[in-house]
């Protein structure tokens, strides 16, 4: 609360306080009825108020938590959006991916409701030589400006056009949501695909993490010693070796490819989670009720998935979603870089870098794959922390 | 440390001998293919190649580039190209942790204030964009549409204002998930350094918030910071490829690309040997600097008297 | 010795909370004398940490102060600005807290935090400052506190840490010391120890303690005067003779019987106060301890017992001394529970 809201509020808690001390000169004035002064709990036996809530399960009361939480609703919501949209994205056209309108080259993005306000109606603006404008006939939408630019001494009029793309190129019954590359395929198809590939490593991002990352921090965590340490200084050394070096030599022995990078998911996306189990299984293995389960008989399986494991159930959920973004910004990186997931198959990365070389002439080329990776992450991240704060509210502080 | 370093190296060495084809191209002629052999000490046993090996790298011979910068040797090639890179990433982080440590004591001390959430908001934004569409961004708004910096970096030697502005969108970029990484930690660590009975005490003692907060609260919370800059400035490193290949930067980064494509293995390997070292090394300083900054690790939990 | 150097007033204390107003305080009223230590007992939740901290203005943001004056030597402490009060802590009134380990700050060394207040307050020199610190950890119990000086918090036990505590608060030479159970997180030998600091340092340096506790056996070791608090008011205050011998409200008695001591034999059931203290959002209409009273009467459920008097010195809040109620006394009380005599307390 700000000083000013805590002021007010003291204000109006004051003036409606109406408490009357009692005064003991006062009450002995009094005349009060004497069967007021009866005990009457002498023999009763005082028994612990019955706890008056009903208990809710954990996952439903993290879910209260978590629907109360605005932000993380969204981008759960978004999230849902872009996995829809990825799923049936590229079916909705009539193009694949690989489908190519040479003659189509390169059209800024048109799509049939919007044209009519202006916005993504097929349009480019030019700076052309007025000479010229005759050329473009019809597809000259709108003469913006006028202008005289003098170029070795000579005067040029010039003019600056807004030119209807599709119709120069005779593409008019064409519609490309997103607009074309370079030799013409459909960006909308190529980014929604390149949105399910980011996805679908999402998805083997978590199950890695849950498989691997949960199983190998258990055996580490559970058994402590020996085996703990050789675990660890393996993790160590793995988790030192920067991404980049361990992405490489994979890439130089296997080729570049989705393999390669699988591959490298598989030997490290999963050490945080297994660094935060392992921490886990150290605070919860010396509690008395696993001693007690152990005692009766239960063996060490038992005893890791069904006693100490559940515990850790919120932090796992947390840590994998969080663990997405990470692994969808490292297959963008390299594919942007041409070490991963190679053309024509349209991973993000691969559509960002073709977007760079024209970035300047056609930034739609570059802006739907960004705008829809970044969406992707920062939903993640928020969903992420969404999650962190519903599980374990005690991260959360209190006004100080 | 060291041990890393060994295993990365060998790695390296079996990897080399893995890649088919990896010295001379097929289809070479017998006798060239012979005499390659031989210079590359091929025809000797693995176990002594591999010492050969590894005295080489050692003493940083490398060995020669294969195809992309014929017959250089690759340290030469190497150094050329370090300079550049480690400039942008040291300014880099030299803008970053001033920005980041103002951002994250900011948030922390006015926690839950329409100021924090601005930056909070601002912190997740940069830490989910990806670093390479910052930098088209910041290329297409500042360098194409306003026309404030130049597109690509200026190569001239020596010191001029036009090679400086030409260097700020690439830093810029780099930057932005560094400060928002640091914001992000700090700001948490303030928040319960603020909370905690030293405070308390510290206020008890009669010194006011100010001074509590500098003296105590400001004091505990940036001793963890090394744990976060660490991780940080390894990001860098991966960031800066991209971003040297949006700006036209010839530094490792790009070098990396080009010689894998072009399978010149040798190139490849050194420039990983070097990342692998840089990053190693900035792990070994940032865990060296903990113990001199935190005297609990510094004393090694030293004899507890009574 | 009769100077009164601390008047709590009526005081009444809210917390706002997402849940509601959590009603902490409700009418705290006491004096502490110049010299005395007075003891402040109850369960927690009682309020009694909350009166520390409301003394010194120390809560937290949330915290209404709807009614009520604390008057430090005449002056109103709460009408103070918060540089005033900067001025008054350490100075005049300072604190202590329960646990030792967290009041230090972990990376700085402690002779530096004893001189922290020093130098920065009374701009005192490095080397005065620094002979101070040594002198007051001579006198608190530290052994070599010139190697000592530059050591840090973590190098230290639980007493010794406390001990360090102790002497950042007496730097500035404050005239009250309020403890906030700086025993408890202390093993029993410590505890015995460090109470034996506090009434050594009272004595010479002529303090006021407000001793904050659940124990009832440190009340007896250290304090002159006591006031039981439950459920933010407090219910009975008397001096220690008063309230160990003569205990009037049922409260008092359920804590005293809730004791054991050396002379119950293994056959004794130790009593157990039933139920749970009440929820401050929501006080119960009358008496608070009503619905866990054996004694409670009607009226208990009804309207707020004043505080009646019973002497000078000892005062309860009970509708037992009042004419019309049943006579009922300790000696009753401890009969009805088949407790046998003396102090069994």
């Amino acid at each position: 609360m700000s000083k000013k809201s805590r002021e007010r509020v003291l204000k109006q808690a004051q003036a409606s306080f109406h408490y009357e001390t009692p005064n003991p000169e006062s009450v002995l004035k009094e005349k009060l009825p004497k069967k007021q002064f009866k005990m009457n709990q002498m023999d009763a036996y005082l028994y612990d108020k019955i706890f008056e809530t009903e208990p809710i399960g954990f996952f439903r009361d993290a879910w209260l938590r978590f629907r109360a939480n605005r932000a993380s609703l969204i981008a759960l919501i978004i999230i849902s959006l872009v996995v829809v949209l990825a799923i049936i994205g590229p079916m909705i056209r009539p193009y694949t991916f690989r489908t190519q309108h040479t003659e189509f080259g390169v059209l800024p993005p048109r799509i049939q409701g919007l044209e009519k306000l202006g916005i993504c109606d097929g349009t480019l603006v030019y700076n052309l030589q007025k000479s010229e404008l005759e050329d473009y006939g019809d597809s000259v939408v709108k003469i913006l400006d006028e202008y005289i630019w003098v170029y070795r001494g000579r005067e040029i009029e010039m003019v600056t056009v807004k030119i209807n793309m599709y119709i120069r190129r005779g593409a008019q019954d064409h519609y490309f949501w997103f607009g074309t590359d370079n030799i013409g395929r459909d960006m909308f198809v190529r980014v929604w695909r390149g949105a399910r590939i980011s996805l679908l490593i999402g998805l083997v991002s978590v199950i890695i993490n849950c498989f691997i990352g949960v199983v190998y921090g258990s055996i580490s965590g559970y058994y402590g010693g020996k085996v703990d340490m050789i675990m660890q200084r393996i993790t160590d050394t793995l988790g030192a070796i920067p991404f980049l070096v361990i992405s490489i030599l994979f890439i130089m022995v296997l080729g570049a490819g989705i393999q390669s990078f699988i591959l490298v998911l598989i030997l490290v996306n999963w050490i945080p989670m297994s660094r935060m189990i392992r921490a886990q299984f150290y605070r919860y293995k010396d509690y008395e009720y696993v001693m007690a389960s152990r005692i009766m008989g239960a063996k060490d399986r038992k005893l890791i998935f069904r006693h100490i494991l559940p515990n850790a159930i919120g932090p796992i959920i947390t840590q994998a979603t969080l663990a997405i973004p990470g692994a969808i910004f490292a297959e963008s990186f390299l594919s942007y870089l041409g070490l991963g997931i190679q053309a024509p198959e349209p991973s993000i990365g691969v559509l960002l870098a073709e977007g760079q070389k024209v970035l300047t002439s056609s930034p739609h080329l570059t802006l739907f794959p960004a705008m829809i990776v970044s969406i992707l992450m920062l939903a993640f991240n928020i969903f992420g922390n969404g999650l962190r704060d519903a599980f374990d509210p005690r991260l959360r502080g209190t006004e100080q | 440390m060291a041990i890393t370093l060994f295993i990365i190296v060998s790695i390296c060495f079996f990897l080399i001998r893995l890649i088919p084809g990896a010295v001379a191209g097929e289809g070479a002629l017998p006798e060239i293919r012979i005499a390659l052999e031989k210079r590359y000490h091929l025809d000797q046993p693995l176990w002594n190649q591999y010492l050969i090996f590894l005295k080489n790298f050692f003493s940083f011979e490398f060995g020669e580039s294969i195809s992309l910068y014929a017959r250089t040797p690759v340290f030469d090639v190497i150094r050329t190209k370090i300079p550049l890179t480690l400039q942008l990433n040291i300014y880099a982080l030299l803008l970053t942790l001033p920005l980041g440590m103002s951002f994250g004591v900011i948030a922390g001390l006015k926690k839950n204030s329409l100021t924090d959430h601005i930056i909070s908001l601002m912190v997740i934004f940069f830490i989910s964009v990806p670093s390479f569409v910052f930098a088209s961004l910041l290329q297409y708004i500042f360098a194409f549409k306003l026309g404030f910096f130049p597109f690509l970096l200026n190569l001239k030697p020596g010191w001029s204002l036009d090679k400086f502005s030409s260097m700020i969108l690439p830093i810029l970029a780099l930057s932005f998930g560094g400060i928002a990484t640091i914001t992000r930690y700090l700001r948490s660590e303030l928040f319960e350094a603020l909370n905690s009975e030293y405070m308390l005490l510290s206020k008890a003692k009669g010194l006011t918030q100010v001074q509590s907060t500098v003296r105590h609260a400001i004091r505990n919370s940036f001793i963890p910071l090394c744990n976060v800059v660490v991780p940080m400035f390894t990001n860098l490193l991966g960031g800066s490829l991209v971003v040297e290949n949006i700006f036209g930067i010839p530094g490792m980064g790009s070098l990396i690309a080009q010689s894998l494509g072009a399978s010149d293995y040798y190139l490849t390997i050194a420039t990983l040997f070097f990342y692998s070292i840089i990053g190693l090394t900035s792990i070994l300083l940032i865990d060296l600097s903990y113990g001199l900054i935190d005297p609990r690790i510094r004393m090694g939990g030293g004899k507890v008297r009574e | 010795m009769n100077e009164k150097i601390l008047q709590v007033k009526d005081l009444h204390l809210h917390f706002k909370t997402y849940s509601g107003m959590v009603q902490a305080l409700r009418g705290v009223s006491f004096d502490v004398y110049k010299g005395e230590t007075l003891a402040i007992v109850g369960e927690s939740g009682s309020g009694k940490s909350v009166t520390t901290k409301a003394i010194t203005r120390l809560l937290t943001q949330n915290a209404m102060i709807l009614r009520g004056s604390i008057a430090y030597k005449g002056n109103d402490l709460l009408k103070l600005s918060e540089s005033e009060m900067c001025h008054i802590r350490g100075n005049e009134i300072s604190l202590i807290f329960q646990d030792p380990l967290s009041a230090l700050d972990p990376v700085m060394k402690i002779g530096r935090q004893i001189t922290e207040a020093l130098r920065v307050k009374k701009q005192m020199s490095r080397s005065e400052a620094k002979a101070k610190a040594i002198e007051l950890m001579h006198s608190v119990g530290i052994p070599d506190p010139v190697i000592r000086y530059n050591e840090y918090p973590f190098q230290f036990s639980g007493g010794m840490r406390q001990r360090i505590v102790i002497a950042i608060d007496l730097a500035c030479e404050p005239e009250l010391l309020i403890c906030d159970e700086p025993t408890t997180a202390l093993d029993v030998t410590i505890q015995s120890q460090i109470l034996e600091l506090i009434k050594d340092m009272q004595r010479k340096r002529n303090l006021s303690v407000i001793f904050i506790t659940h124990d009832l056996g440190v009340v007896v070791n250290i304090a002159d005067r006591v006031c039981v608090m439950y459920a933010g008011k407090i219910i009975e205050v008397g001096t220690v003779n008063d309230i160990f011998y003569s205990p009037q409200h049922p409260y008092t008695w359920s804590l005293l019987s809730s004791m054991p001591s050396l002379q119950s034999s293994a056959k004794d059931k130790l009593m157990v106060i039933p139920g749970t203290p009440p929820n401050m959002l929501h006080p119960p209409k009358g008496d608070a301890f009503a619905a866990r009273n054996r004694y409670a009467m009607t009226i208990d459920f009804e309207r707020e017992p004043p505080l009646f008097r019973i002497s000078d010195t000892h005062y309860a809040a009970t509708w037992l001394l009042h004419p019309d109620a049943p006579a009922m006394t300790w000696e009753d009380a401890k009969h009805a529970r088949g407790i046998k005599g003396g102090t069994q307390a």
